[in-house]
C-alpha cells in the first residue's frame, strides 16, 4: 500500500489519482478500505485492504473450549450466523465421531434455509442500494424482520442465534411455528416475483448490471470463488449437493447457475440474479424439511460428553453458508479446547478477485461488483 | 439507423415500462397496512410481552432454588457469572453461596448458562429494558453477601421445582434501581461489624498509593469517586477486610500489594483499572 503511494509520488505529473474509497463508505457493506487507482472516472485498479474488523475470532476458540465457541461463530458473520454455528458443530461432531439424530438435522436445515433467505435478502436488497435504487432494501429488510420473528421464536434470538449445539440443536419446534412459517413462505413465493417486477428485471437496473465485472468460470475457479459467486460464473457446484452433509441428500432442490440471464455468464446481474433464484430453492427446501418433521419424532441431541475433549486429530468441516462454501479447520491436541481453529469464509475469498478484475472499471462499476459479490466485512476479518 | 431507432425507442419503452411496475409497486404499498412499529410509547403491549417465551433477556436467578452447583459459571464462555460459596458460620454443614453475580453489560445472552441448571434457577427472561446511565450497575447481584442463601438440596427424584414466576425477580430489581443511580449503588452496605470499624484508617491509604501506581487513571479515579462519597467507605472497608491477614499493606506501598487490594472487593467490577 505505501509502496504504491510513494511510487505514485515519484513518478509525479500524472493525472491520476489515489483516493481511499471506505472505511467508512456506505457501499463497502462494513469496513473495509479500497486504495483506488483512478483516471478520472475509470479505475486503473482497486487494492483492497482489509483487516478493519479483525476480532482474532480464531485465538478466541483457543482459550473458551469447544461447546464455548459456539456463541462467537454467531460472530463471524452476523448476516447469516446459522452457518457458522452449523460448521463449527459438525466440525467438532467430526472430531467426537458423534452421529447427529436425524430430527436435528433437519432442524438445521430449516433454520438454515430461513437464514439463507434473510441473507440473500439483505444481498439483493443493498445491492439494488448500492446502484441506485433504495426502495428495495426496504422490501428486503421488512421481510427480513418477518424470518427473524420466526426464528426468534425457535431460539430466543435474532441475530446471534446460537441455536446449533454440538450433536444437535437446542430448541425443538415451538407450538405453531411451522403452520406460522408456511404462511411466511406463501407470502415470500408471491413476493418473489412482486421482487422480479420491482427490480429484477427494472431495465435500469439491468443496464447496469449486465456485462459488468464478468468473472468467467475459470478465473472463479482459480481465485477459489464459492457460493453465489462461483455458481454466478456458471461452474455448478454446491456443497449441499456435491459434498453433502445433514439432512440435504434427502432434500430435492435445484442448483441455480448462472446462464447469462441479461448478459454474460458470469456478470453483476448473474451474480445477483442467482441468489433471487437460491430464495426459491430455499424456501422449497424449507417447506420439504417442514413436512418431515411434523411427520416425524425423535431426539434433538446425540449423546454428548459433559466435558467436550476429543482425541488428538484434525478435522474440516465444510457447509454451504449463504456467502459460500464455509469451512472449519479444527486441530485438537486432546484437551478440553482447540489448539487451533481457521475458519475459511467466502467473503475473504471474494476480496481476492478484486484487484484483478477492477482494471477498466468505472467507478460506479466498482460499487456493483462490490455488491454483486456480497462481501460482510466480519466474515472477511473475522 | 432504422435499426438503431428501433433499439433507441425499444429502450425507452423497456424504461417505462419497467418504471411503470416498479411504481406501481410501491403506491400499492400506500394502500396496504404499514409495518412499522413505533416504539417504546405507542406499541398496544408492552414490547416484553410480545416477544416470543424462548426470548433471551436478562437472565434471573431463583436463590431459592438454588443448589449452588456452579454449572452455569462453568458453562459461560466470558465468565460474566461469579458465584462463591462458604461455609455457614452457624452451621458447618450447610453451605451458603455469599456471592452470585452476573454481570449483564459483559453477557452475550448465549443461553449456554441455562442449559447445565439441573433445577431451571437461572433463566433467561424477556427483559430487555434496563439502560443505566453507569455500567457497573447492570451487574445483577443475587446474592447478598450479608445475608447468603443456603443453597439448594434436590429431592431425590424431584422433577419440579418451585419457581417464583419468571421475570418478576429481574423486573423488581429493574425497577428498584433509578437509570441514573451512582455507579457503586449495588455495593454492600457498611458492615456493623465492631472490627471493622478500625479498618478504615488502614485502608485510606492503600488506595492512595494505588492510584498513583496506576498513573493511567489517576484523574478519573477521584472525579468518580467524589460524587458517591456514601459508597465509597463501604467499598474500602471491604477492601480492608479482605486483606486484613497482609495487615502491613499501608507500611509497603510497592505496586503489587497495593493493587490487588483496591480489586479484591468486587471482581466483576476493577474500579481502578482505566
Ligand atoms: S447467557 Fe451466555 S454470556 Fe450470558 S451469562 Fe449465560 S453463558 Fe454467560
Ligand atoms: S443457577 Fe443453576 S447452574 Fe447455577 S449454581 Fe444455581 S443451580 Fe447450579
Amino acid at each position: 500500500m505505501e509502496k504504491l503511494i510513494m511510487r505514485r509520488m515519484h513518478q509525479g505529473g500524472t493525472e491520476e489519482m489515489i483516493l481511499n474509497f471506505g472505511p467508512q463508505h456506505p457501499s463497502t457493506h462494513g469496513v473495509i478500505n479500497f486504495l483506488v487507482e483512478t483516471d478520472g472516472e475509470v479505475l486503473r485498479r482497486a487494492v483492497p485492504d482489509v483487516g478493519y474488523l479483525h476480532r482474532s475470532i480464531e485465538k478466541i476458540a483457543e482459550s473458551v473450549g469447544y461447546p464455548g465457541f459456539m456463541p462467537y461463530t454467531d460472530r463471524i458473520d452476523y448476516v447469516a450466523a446459522m452457518f457458522a454455528n452449523e460448521g463449527w458443530a459438525v466440525a467438532v461432531e467430526k472430531l467426537l465421531k458423534i452421529e447427529v439424530p436425524k430430527r436435528a438435522q433437519y432442524l438445521r436445515a430449516v433454520s438454515c434455509e430461513l437464514c439463507r433467505i434473510a441473507s440473500h435478502l439483505v444481498s439483493v436488497g443493498t445491492m439494488a442500494t448500492d446502484i441506485g435504487a433504495t426502495t428495495p432494501l426496504v422490501h428486503g429488510i421488512r421481510e427480513r424482520e418477518s424470518i427473524n420473528d420466526l426464528i426468534e421464536a425457535l431460539c430466543g434470538a435474532r441475530l446471534t442465534y446460537n441455536y446449533h449445539r454440538i450433536g444437535g440443536v437446542a430448541f425443538d419446534l415451538p407450538a405453531g411455528w411451522p403452520a406460522k412459517v408456511k404462511v411466511f413462505l406463501d407470502h415470500f413465493d408471491k413476493l418473489l416475483g412482486e421482487w422480479d417486477r420491482l427490480i429484477s428485471f427494472n431495465e435500469i437496473y439491468v443496464k447496469r448490471l449486465a456485462g459488468v465485472a464478468v468473472i468467467t468460470g475459470e478465473q472463479a475457479r482459480n481465485y477459489g470463488l464459492v457460493g453465489p459467486n462461483l455458481r454466478g460464473s456458471g461452474v455448478d457446484w454446491d456443497c449441499r449437493r456435491d459434498a453433502p452433509y445433514g439432512a440435504y441428500p434427502e432434500l430435492q432442490f435445484e442448483v441455480p447457475v448462472g446462464k447469462g440471464f441479461r448478459g454474460t455468464v458470469g456478470d453483476a446481474f448473474d451474480r445477483y440474479y442467482v441468489r433471487v433464484l437460491e430464495m426459491r430453492e430455499s424456501a422449497r427446501i424449507v417447506r420439504q424439511a417442514l413436512a418431515w418433521l411434523e411427520q416425524n419424532e425423535g431426539e434433538i441431541m446425540a449423546k454428548v460428553p459433559r466435558k467436550v475433549k476429543p482425541e488428538a486429530g484434525e478435522v474440516l468441516s465444510r457447509v454451504e453458508s449463504a456467502r459460500g462454501e464455509m469451512g472449519y479447520y479444527v486441530v485438537s491436541d486432546g484437551t478440553e479446547k482447540p489448539w487451533r481453529v481457521h475458519v475459511r469464509t467466502g467473503s475473504f475469498l471474494a476480496m481476492g478477485i478484486i484487484e484483478d478484475l477492477s482494471p477498466g472499471l468505472m467507478v460506479a462499476d466498482l460499487v456493483a461488483l462490490i455488491a454483486s459479490l456480497d462481501v460482510v466485512a466480519p466474515e472477511i476479518d473475522r | 439507423m432504422n435499426q438503431s431507432a428501433a433499439t433507441y425507442l425499444g429502450n425507452i419503452k423497456d424504461t417505462v415500462q419497467s418504471f411503470w411496475h416498479g411504481m406501481s409497486i410501491t403506491l400499492s404499498y400506500l394502500l396496504r397496512r404499514p409495518t412499522t412499529i413505533q416504539y417504546p410509547d405507542r406499541t398496544p403491549l408492552p414490547v416484553r410481552d410480545t416477544l416470543p417465551p424462548r426470548y433471551r433477556g436478562f437472565l434471573e436467578v431463583d436463590a431459592d432454588i438454588c443448589t449452588g452447583c456452579q454449572a452455569c459459571e462453568r458453562a459461560c464462555p466470558i465468565g460474566c457469572i461469579q458465584i462463591n460459596l462458604e461455609k455457614d458460620a452457624a452451621n458447618p454443614k450447610q453451605r451458603v453461596v455469599t456471592q452470585f453475580d452476573i454481570d449483564e453489560a459483559k453477557c452475550m445472552f448465549c443461553g449456554l448458562c441455562v442449559e447445565p441448571c439441573p433445577t431451571g434457577a437461572i433463566q433467561h427472561t424477556r427483559e430487555f429494558e434496563a439502560s443505566q446511565r453507569s455500567v457497573r450497575n447492570l451487574t445483577f447481584r443475587w446474592a447478598d453477601p450479608l445475608k447468603p442463601f443456603p443453597v439448594y438440596k434436590v429431592a431425590k427424584g424431584a422433577e419440579y421445582f418451585p419457581r417464583a414466576p419468571l421475570g418478576s425477580l429481574v423486573r423488581a430489581k429493574i425497577e428498584a434501581r433509578r437509570w441514573d443511580a451512582p455507579p457503586p449503588e449495588f455495593l454492600p452496605p457498611e458492615a456493623p461489624k465492631p472490627p471493622a470499624a478500625k479498618a478504615p484508617p488502614p485502608a485510606a491509604p492503600v488506595a492512595k498509593p494505588s492510584a498513583a501506581a496506576a498513573p493511567a487513571a489517576p484523574a478519573p479515579k477521584p472525579a468518580a469517586a467524589a460524587p458517591v462519597p456514601e459508597a465509597k467507605p463501604a467499598e474500602l472497608l471491604k477492601a480492608a477486610a479482605e486483606t486484613a491477614a497482609p495487615a502491613a499493606a499501608p507500611a509497603a506501598p510497592a505496586a503489587p500489594s497495593p493493587a490487588p487490594a483496591a480489586e479484591a472487593p468486587v471482581p466483576t467490577t476493577p474500579e481502578v483499572k482505566p
